[in-house]
């Protein structure tokens, strides 16, 4: 009954902030942000502990799993993109990886973050499902890095065009490439308002940037996990 | 009806996602279950083993909808502290100029290596 309930609410929510998001696309009004913070005060007055709400939902998350399988399909139907560009699309996502776990990690260091929340920042350049995978491999808090999965994704929507613009980049591939490494699912949705090969590119650009930093999460990560943890 | 089409064959694209998980059981590789299965799935496209149409619907509906999955993730956060401090809204500066600097390496090295793709074609 309560899993029905709370499955329910959050449905019913996500479609109202999607509504309002549509009416008025303002970064703060995300849906990833008012639909949470909407469903943290809701339980909040009912006195529903976070954790029964986290357990009636789990059929939810259960589906970020699935999603990511589905990627194949637009892997596939770009198949030819992908193998012209192959190059390319490998050498950029490489940098843009090893930049946004390189550039986080001395970032952190130098504001003395705790030891947790380095851990849980370093995926969240990638797309959620996968993120929580690294996060959880790599010894993160899940929870934690998919709050920065979300503010990387809405941030870099917002900053994205304005680096396109200041670079003067023309090419709908390195547009889309940026897009989806520096913003994932948000910044594919940004990279729509540029065109459909931009589109194609971001998501090109997401899928790989997960795959990388799979990687990057068993080879490059855990040394540096080993420096966090004796200085 | 498109429900009912929906609901079948996001039940088969998880036949991908449990054989990942399989897969992860037998040979343990340090890569998630479900990337696993992402790669099986367009291995089976490819080879033509499975047909676009038998999951084309219920894979669009699930990349569609995929900010909902999000959500549950996102009110977890009530359970960590850590947010809510000095070094959270930290963290959250951290991200944005992180992101920008992603940003602009990765369009950097895609533009130079476009347009040198494009110079020795001309």
């Amino acid at each position: 009954m309560k899993t029905i309930f709370f499955i329910g609410i959050t449905y019913l929510l996500y479609r109202l902030a999607k509504k309002i998001y549509k009416r008025w696309p303002l970064p703060f009004l995300h849906p990833l942000l008012i639909s949470p913070l909407a469903l943290i005060l809701l339980i909040a007055a009912i006195h529903v502990p976070a954790d029964q709400y986290l357990a009636s939902t789990k059929w939810i998350s259960h589906m970020l799993g699935v999603s990511t399988v589905a990627f194949a399909i637009p892997i596939y139907k770009h198949i030819h993109i992908v193998k012209k560009h192959l190059g390319n699309i490998i050498i950029s996502i490489t940098t843009g990886t090893l930049v946004a776990i390189l550039s986080s990690f001395a970032l952190s260091l130098s504001m003395r973050l705790n030891p947790e929340l380095v851990i849980s920042i370093l995926p969240r350049s990638i797309t959620t499902p996968i993120a929580i995978e690294v996060s959880k491999e790599i010894g993160g808090l899940p929870a934690l890095t998919t709050v920065f999965v979300i503010c990387t994704g809405i941030f870099g929507s917002i900053i994205g065009p304005y680096a396109i613009k200041w670079m003067s980049i023309t090419s709908p591939i390195a547009r889309g490439l940026a897009l989806g490494m520096g913003a994932h699912g948000v910044g594919t949705n940004k990279a729509r308002e540029y065109g459909e090969q931009e589109a194609t590119f971001s998501t090109l650009g997401m899928i790989f940037a997960a795959g990388i930093t799979v990687f990057w999460g068993n080879s490059l990560i855990p040394l540096m996990m080993k420096m966090v943890h004796t200085l | 009806m498109k429900l009912g089409i929906i609901i079948l064959q996001i039940g088969f694209i998880h036949l991908f996602l449990f054989l990942g998980a399989a897969i992860k059981n037998f040979i343990p590789v340090p890569v998630p279950a479900s990337m696993i299965g992402l790669l099986l799935l367009l291995i089976a496209l490819l080879l033509k083993i499975v047909k676009l149409e038998w999951i084309e619907q219920g894979g669009n509906w699930l990349l569609a909808e995929l900010l909902l999955f999000f959500i549950p993730s996102a009110v977890g956060i009530v359970n960590y502290d850590e947010i809510f401090s000095l070094q959270g809204a930290e963290s959250v500066l951290l991200i944005g100029v992180s992101t920008f600097i992603v940003m602009g390496a990765t369009a950097f090295t895609a533009e130079k290596m476009y347009n040198r793709k494009h110079r020795e074609t001309e």
